[in-house]
């Protein structure tokens, strides 16, 4: 009856991780995280207390029973049932391949992996219990004995071996093998058949213990573990069913939920585990999740009472929404970013006065106030707010008034001999909201500088395509971090890395990344990579433009929803319904 | 007519090849691939996943490979729904657009045919002004505007219908839709059947019945109808294809787990399967139409004999 705390004995106080939205390719419909300081020991011990106290108190009163997640003094709903748009048809329910937003939300509620983000944005225990880091290479994760599998069967260590081996082998052909694989011993090997899954540097010391070796010091390895990709799986169920194994009655899982039904591009629901060894903490009796695409079908879902929570807002909508419903609009900042991508190898561009005089001249306030009015915050540097890892960077003339950046700017055009009137072109896939955000920059480069921008509009495939072949001028780009740590950003501009569309390359500043993440201190490394962010960013390879929010609407009696969560990993086991 | 079904149905099999040949090489020649997005997977796992899907054979061993799938009645693994295949997709999307699609071309066309023969039979009264309003309503306003409309009126205001999803066939999920669609296509066929049947009353062989004194009931019901119906029976095959593939709109809208937004996520995310059993699926309704079509053509009009 006692509520436990359970806390690690080493906090890692970040947590972070989201991911690409793969399926449409919208990064639009993305959203974040970010939560910090590290609990100090006092405060949980008080916490513990009050909510002991609490706890007692709402007992005495005959009150509903408390939970873990629950605040002292909230009065449940007699059904604790929830529907949530999930923005789009998740591409599979097998964590080691899912890769969109959408299907690392079902999975969080059907998995368990080591660690979890809670609401808050902050790593806690998952099936295990504690965790240390044994020397700068080598993790050691404590696994509790009373996780269980959906079916019954107990969660050992080697189902996490099963998976994570399972997530790197050729065969399984995830796409986040090498993006989680970094982080694993042989991984990369394994990922190039060169050695056997089994050489992976994951063993299970015991059943309830394990060994996790790193390429490299990761301090960061409990937060990244809490990804899905890096959890277990139930061998025997993928031995019997094959590819079928994630269909409703096949799937065997170890999260809070179990899988009801599945209709594709319709809904996926959820129904309470009785197995999950938390499940008396558990509020939610079912979760419908939706595949609704349309924002403005998502919204009226919402006005009509089918729908608790909207995905995403259509563009343009947040402030109409924000004055209709002001107790139901949420947005919170993410670690994501909006840039532009400037192609650093054409005859045009490849001088970077001409760059500078670009980023230089676009007013990233009337941009977020005016144009996608959507509670964004103005990006001057690679590296965005609240990333662990790293500080921001600005440049320095972005405090300037803009009558001085303009007038510098034509100085450096001038001096890069770019007459007035000379023609750049800006490729974009067709959506409401990057044309609007493309007129804009075409508007500021025509009348600050005199450049014509020429605007392409394009399939989304077809701008991928052109930005991995470097077919382009400029081009727009997004970003969202996959796990809470300034590398994942510095990849989009390191040289000789897949994400990098521009082509540009600084070696000083990659000697500098590499020293800091050997680095076992994390005040040193947060300053290398800080200094090699900077100097990346003073090559002006690509234009910041905005921090990614996510708008959307949210029942007032949904809790559990936090409006300090900017990590929007939101499981089930978290959520729970008011009295309304 | 066993012989002449026959013949037409064997016919589609060239028919069928050149398609899925066309559509094969169409596909493939389209920028980007289906592991393109906006994170960009490493070679090695380009490779992997393309060894997979046996992306990594030559073109034509792919197609080879493919039609003898298709031989089998197998329209292999989709790319975007990685847990399905192709023809579990297609099992569970094609009874909802069929219901729906069927459902509203059965009910407009009675209703179409209805309002239309009322409206040719009180042509320039106020019941053909109000037909051709409503039949240039749905022509003008487009479904995007209408679906919406329907659902702030009967979901969010009056709070009588969703506003949208699916639930197994459950009638409610199932109205408006299907009352977008049927006024979309009553506008098509009375407008058609309107038009049709006054050109047929003003021809020699009415006006012959008129002289007979025969009463206008068994003039229309009898002699107009029929040749009258023709043009609208050439609608139904257009019609019924028209309501899967162009159905997107009204699957957007409302929701709906149908052909449309398969079609559509498939050709956005380059699932080559999966808009290739659509085609195929298609191509094949579409020819089963027609053959429709032709055979009521014989049963409407004494001339046609096969």
């Amino acid at each position: 009856m006692r509520r436990k705390l359970r806390v690690s004995p080493r906090r890692v106080g970040r947590a972070a991780t989201v991911y690409s939205l793969l399926a449409q390719g919208e990064l639009d419909r993305l959203q974040c995280e970010a939560t910090r300081d590290p609990i100090p020991f006092f405060e949980i011990f008080m916490k513990m207390l009050s909510n002991s106290l609490a706890l007692l108190l709402v007992m005495a009163s005959g009150g509903l029973a408390m939970a873990a997640n629950v605040p002292a003094g909230v009065k449940l709903h007699e059904t604790q049932e929830l529907v949530r748009n999930n923005g789009s048809e998740p591409e599979t329910l097998d964590p080691a391949i899912a890769s969109g937003v959408p299907a690392n939300n079902v999975i969080r509620d059907l998995f368990e992996g080591l660690t979890a983000i809670d609401s808050a944005g902050r790593v806690v225990p998952g099936v295990a219990e504690s965790w240390k880091q044994t020397d700068p290479q080598t993790w050691v994760f404590k696994l509790r004995k009373n996780a269980k599998w959906s079916n019954g069967d107990g969660v050992s260590a080697d189902d996490f071996v099963y998976g994570m081996r399972r997530l790197v082998d050729p065969a399984t052909a995830s796409k986040y093998a090498a993006t989680y694989g970094v982080f694993l011993h042989n991984a990369k090997d394994i990922l190039e058949g060169k050695k056997p899954p089994v050489a992976l540097g994951v063993k299970a010391v015991d059943a309830y213990t394990l060994e996790i070796r790193t390429p490299f010091p990761t301090g960061f390895l409990p937060d990244v573990v809490s990804n899905l990709q890096l959890g277990p799986v139930h061998k025997a169920t993928i031995d019997k069913h094959g590819k079928d194994w994630t269909k409703p009655g096949n799937l065997v899982g170890n999260g809070a939920f179990t899988l009801k039904d599945w209709q594709v591009n319709s809904k996926i629901v959820v129904a309470k585990s009785t197995n999950y060894w938390d499940a008396k903490n558990v509020q939610l009796s079912k979760l419908t999740y939706l595949a609704v695409e349309d924002g403005n079908a998502d919204v009226k879902l919402f006005e009509s009472g089918e729908n608790d929570w909207v995905y995403q807002l259509p563009p343009g909508t947040y402030e109409k929404y924000k004055q209709q419903y002001p107790k139901e609009i949420r947005n919170t900042t993410m670690l994501g970013l909006r840039y532009y991508s400037l192609q650093n190898a054409d005859p045009v561009l490849k001088d970077i006065r001409v760059r500078k005089a670009l980023s230089m001249v676009i007013d990233r306030d009337i941009l977020a106030q005016r144009v996608t009015a959507d509670g964004q915050v103005p990006a001057y540097g690679v590296i965005v707010n609240g990333v662990s890892g790293a500080n921001p960077t600005r440049y320095e003339w972005a405090g300037w008034p803009m009558d001085r950046r303009v007038a510098e700017a034509k100085k450096l055009l001038a001096d890069a001999g770019l007459a007035p009137g000379s023609k750049l072109k800006f490729a974009y896939n067709t959506s409401e909201y990057h044309k609007k955000m493309a007129i804009f920059a075409a508007s500021e480069w025509k009348t600050k500088l005199g450049i014509n921008l020429e605007l392409e509009a394009m399939e989304f495939k077809v701008l991928i395509k052109k930005r991995d072949d470097r077919d382009f001028q400029m081009a727009r780009n997004g970003w969202v971090a996959d796990y809470d740590d300034a590398t994942t950003f510095l990849t989009l501009v390191q040289c000789d890395s897949d994400q990098n569309s521009q082509g540009n390359c600084n070696r000083k500043a990659e000697a500098l990344i590499d020293e800091g993440n050997k680095s076992l201190d994390p005040a040193k490394r947060r300053t290398l990579l800080t200094q090699a962010a900077q100097m990346i960013m003073d090559d002006y390879p690509m234009i910041p433009l905005l921090q990614y929010t996510v708008p959307r609407l949210v029942k007032s009696y949904v809790g559990g929803y936090s409006s300090t969560n900017a990590l929007d990993r939101y499981r089930a086991k978290d959520l729970y319904v008011i009295k309304h | 007519m066993g012989s002449y079904c026959l013949r037409r149905i064997l016919a589609t099999l060239p028919t069928l090849l050149v398609v899925v040949t066309v559509c094969y090489l169409m596909l493939h020649a389209t920028p980007g691939g289906p592991f393109d997005d906006e994170r960009k997977v490493s070679a090695v796992v380009l490779a992997n996943l393309q060894a997979k899907y046996h992306l990594d054979q030559p073109m034509w061993k792919q197609y080879l490979y493919y039609l003898n799938n298709l031989l089998h009645g197998d329209l292999g693994a989709s790319f975007r729904y990685a847990d399905w295949s192709v023809n579990e997709l297609v099992a569970k999307a094609l009874p909802v657009s069929a219901a729906i699609g069927g459902g509203a071309i059965a009910l407009s066309l009675l209703i179409g045919v209805l309002l239309g023969s009322v409206a040719a039979l009180r042509q320039n009264s106020a019941v053909d002004y109000l037909v051709m309003l409503m039949g240039n309503l749905g022509h003008a306003v487009p479904s995007f505007v209408i679906g919406p409309v329907l659902i702030l009126v009967f979901a969010v205001w009056l709070r009588l219908l969703p506003a949208g999803g699916w639930d197994d066939f459950a009638p409610r999920y199932i109205v408006l839709p299907m009352a977008l669609l049927v006024f979309i296509n009553v506008a098509t066929i009375g407008r058609v059947m309107r038009g049709s049947l006054i050109e047929v009353l003003h021809s020699n062989f009415i006006r012959t019945a008129r002289a007979k004194g025969l009463p206008t009931r068994i003039i229309v019901l009898r002699h107009a109808m029929k040749p009258a119906l023709l043009p609208v029976v050439s609608l139904i095959g257009p019609l019924a294809i028209s309501s899967i593939t162009s159905a997107v709109v009204t699957e957007t809208v409302f929701s709906l787990p149908g052909l449309g937004k398969l079609i559509v996520n498939g050709a956005a995310n380059r699932d080559y399967t999966l808009v290739l059993g659509l085609v195929v699926l298609v191509t094949v309704i579409a020819v089963g139409f027609n053959l429709l079509v032709d055979l009521a053509y014989a049963a409407l009009d004494p001339k046609i004999r096969y």
